[in-house]
């Protein structure tokens, strides 16, 4: 346990060339990822994208097929999962069942043979941070999903770290709940300031909690970037269309020439003049910068299929010349009528412009 | 139950859907548990209640029966030949229990992960429980018969043993060969109940122990054994309690020898029923019997009770 003695606890994790398959089934090809100590990283992606099994890859607890990883700057790749200097918190939270809330916590560090002070310590100072002081002695059967959460997260605090992994910890909890649990997670690594892997499907989770957002897909990285980066300036369609709700439109277009792009009857000026040969292209725009209105020029034209109020704004749902669907943000104006026409203007930096293959045009 | 039933039945809310019959629903309910109740009522709880009654007769196989009162009770606590075919029962079925679970435990760890011939692994530990005991008790008899039977006859031809010996001459040899004949027999049943209990403890937990850096022994006992508290109980009483009831095996191989050393107590009272003709006394020997199984059942079942939430 030299581990716990050691001050550094902004660990870097470093990941090489990181391959794993199950059988002949390639589900990580080859990644490189570098997570700089402290950071709060959060891999999203679609189900079946590999965000779990890297981070199990991570914790050491399946096998790495081929390349290194790296915590705190040591190699770990065939080290165990205890020899790590990880905690994880699961989504089950997989508290054992058959201890105490205390001897929960305390269960990894009786098994590294610690000191009883300083055990009783510890897990008095993770259960204050969590204020679960009241249910030591209680078991996990009788405890809300919201503190078992709480206890497995306690685990992983005691274990003093060098870097927390969460697997969808929030996933079985009701939406109220998530959202308190996730403001607790924020304060918790400012508190604490460790590196955290947080893996998770939920994008408002990812956009919320995340220095930095890596985006899977098929056991490939799509993008790394902060949460700006990845909504404001996606690399490609994938990255586009999977941040953000409701997500961005994308209308097939024509590059007429470097600085004119047609979409849907449309003929409408680009912001800055574009590398990329006349052709095909797809357009893409989000919901909240379709501005819907009377006819105008540089807009485009639709018919209002249906409109759906939010309280807060009001979502429509257009069909367009070409027979495309497209939804627009509303949220000032009289009500749409389904089948009333309209036109959605859209400021030229809002646009964004990807080759038929996917990848952006800049 | 029954009358529980019935009250349900005879007052239905009026705020449920009128509709709706409660009292059609709990009959066929009924209906569907009478088979089962009715083989219960006529194979065990008559039976039962004929055995009792005949434990207080004087019943000879023919003739007339006459009632004696607790007379025959009387009789077996003087019975010194019962009491210690009951202490052989005990004897045998603490070593019996312990050898099974020491073999169907490390089984049921190797077969319960998936891994390459898993399924033939768990079929051929688990097919001797199909072999019924009367015959798997005839087939050891003759492997350890001493003129044609394979282990003496194999032992001699193999140089192990200067002449030929004969298993069932000595008491020690007799009762190890029938415990391994029942561990042959039935650890692949313990094997299955075992697994399911393995296969009920979450991956999670074990990872998160893992985790927590604890080694396998420590895995083991710190969280596999714990969990499996139910499922170590309920192979344990089936165990215990067929081991009590042991007689076949006792019987076709060795006829209760030598020197009467492997009588149980199921063995004494099939003799004094169906040999001395005295059925009276054997019932009373029965319900005897059934006493200490339910005594040292309820006993398994306290010490093996769970905690909440387990």
């Amino acid at each position: 346990m030299s581990m716990q003695s050691e001050t550094l606890v902004k660990a870097d994790i470093e990941l090489r060339h990181v391959q794993k398959s199950f059988g002949s089934v390639d589900v990580i090809h080859g990644l490189d990822l570098t997570i700089n100590g402290g950071e709060f990283v959060v891999f999203v992606g679609p189900s079946g994208c590999g965000k779990s099994t890297l981070l199990r890859m991570i914790a050491g607890l399946e096998e790495v097929t081929d390349g290194d990883i790296l915590i705190g700057g040591r190699d770990v790749t065939d080290s165990d999962p205890a020899r790590r200097g990880i905690a994880m918190v699961f989504q089950s939270y997989a508290l054992y069942p058959h201890m105490s809330v205390k001897d929960n916590l305390a269960f990894g560090l009786k098994i590294a043979h610690t000191p009883p002070a300083e055990v009783e310590a510890r897990v008095g100072a993770a259960a204050e941070i969590l204020k679960i002081n009241h249910l030591l002695e209680r078991r996990p059967g009788q405890l809300s999903g919201g503190q078992r959460q709480r206890v497995a997260i306690g685990r992983a605090i005691v274990r003093k770290p060098l870097a927390f992994l969460f697997d969808e910890p929030l996933s079985n909890l009701d939406a109220e709940l998530r959202v308190s649990m996730r403001i607790e997670l924020a304060r918790l690594h400012r508190e604490l300031g460790n590196t955290m892997v947080y893996v998770t499907h939920d994008q408002i989770e990812a956009m919320t909690l995340a220095d930095k957002i890596v985006v899977l897909r098929d056991g490939r990285i799509e993008q790394v970037g902060t949460p700006r980066q990845v909504y404001e300036d996606p690399d490609n369609m994938f990255v586009a269309g999977f941040i953000g709700s409701p997500r961005m439109n994308f209308l097939a277009a024509r590059l007429r020439d470097r600085r004119t792009v047609e979409v849907a009857g449309a003929s409408l000026a680009l912001a800055a003049e574009l590398g990329a040969a006349p052709g095909d292209i797809q357009f893409g725009i989000r919901p909240e910068h379709l501005h819907p209105g009377a006819e105008r020029p540089g807009a485009i034209a639709a018919r209002v299929d249906f409109s759906e109020y939010l309280g807060n704004t009001r979502y429509l749902y257009c069909v367009t010349g070409s027979g495309e669907t497209v939804v627009a943000e509303q949220r000032d104006g009289d009500d749409f009528e389904p089948g009333q026409p309209v036109w959605l203007g859209c400021e030229p930096s809002q646009m964004r412009l990807f080759a038929k293959t996917g990848e952006r045009l800049r | 139950m029954a009358t529980e039933t019935l009250t349900t039945a005879s007052s239905p809310r009026p705020t449920r859907n009128p509709r709706r019959r409660p009292g059609r629903r709990q009959l066929v309910g009924l209906l569907f548990v009478a088979p089962a109740l009715l083989l219960v009522v006529a194979f065990f709880v008559i039976p039962l209640g004929m055995t009792a009654w005949m434990s207080l007769h004087n019943w000879p196989l023919l003739g007339k029966s006459s009632f004696i009162g607790l007379g025959n009770y009387e009789a077996l606590l003087a019975d010194g030949r019962f009491w210690s075919a009951m202490r052989f029962t005990l004897y045998y079925t603490v070593v019996v229990t312990v050898v099974i679970f020491a073999v169907a435990f490390p089984l049921a760890l190797f077969v319960e992960r998936q891994r390459p011939l898993a399924g033939f692994y768990r079929t051929i530990y688990f097919l001797p429980v199909v072999v019924g005991f009367g015959s798997a008790s005839l087939l050891w008899a003759w492997l350890m018969n001493v003129d044609a039977g394979l282990f003496g006859p194999a032992l001699q031809q193999l140089g192990l043993t200067e002449k030929r010996i004969n298993i069932l001459s000595s008491f020690d040899a007799t009762f190890w060969s029938v415990i391994a004949m029942v561990v042959w027999k039935t650890s692949g049943f313990t094997m299955i109940i075992l697994m399911t209990g393995l296969q009920g403890i979450p991956t999670d937990l074990r990872e998160a122990a893992r985790i927590d850096g604890a080694s396998r022994p420590q895995l083991f006992t710190r969280i596999t054994l714990p969990l499996m508290r139910r499922t170590i109980a309920l192979a344990l009483i089936l165990s215990v309690a067929g081991s009590m009831l042991a007689f076949d095996q006792f019987y076709i191989i060795a006829q209760g020898g030598p020197r009467n050393t492997t009588l149980t107590a199921v063995y004494w009272i099939f003799n004094s029923s169906f040999v001395s003709f005295r059925m009276g006394y054997g019932a009373a020997l029965s319900m005897v019997l059934l006493v200490i199984l339910l005594a040292i059942s309820v006993v398994q079942l306290r010490i093996l009770r769970t905690h909440e939430g387990i």
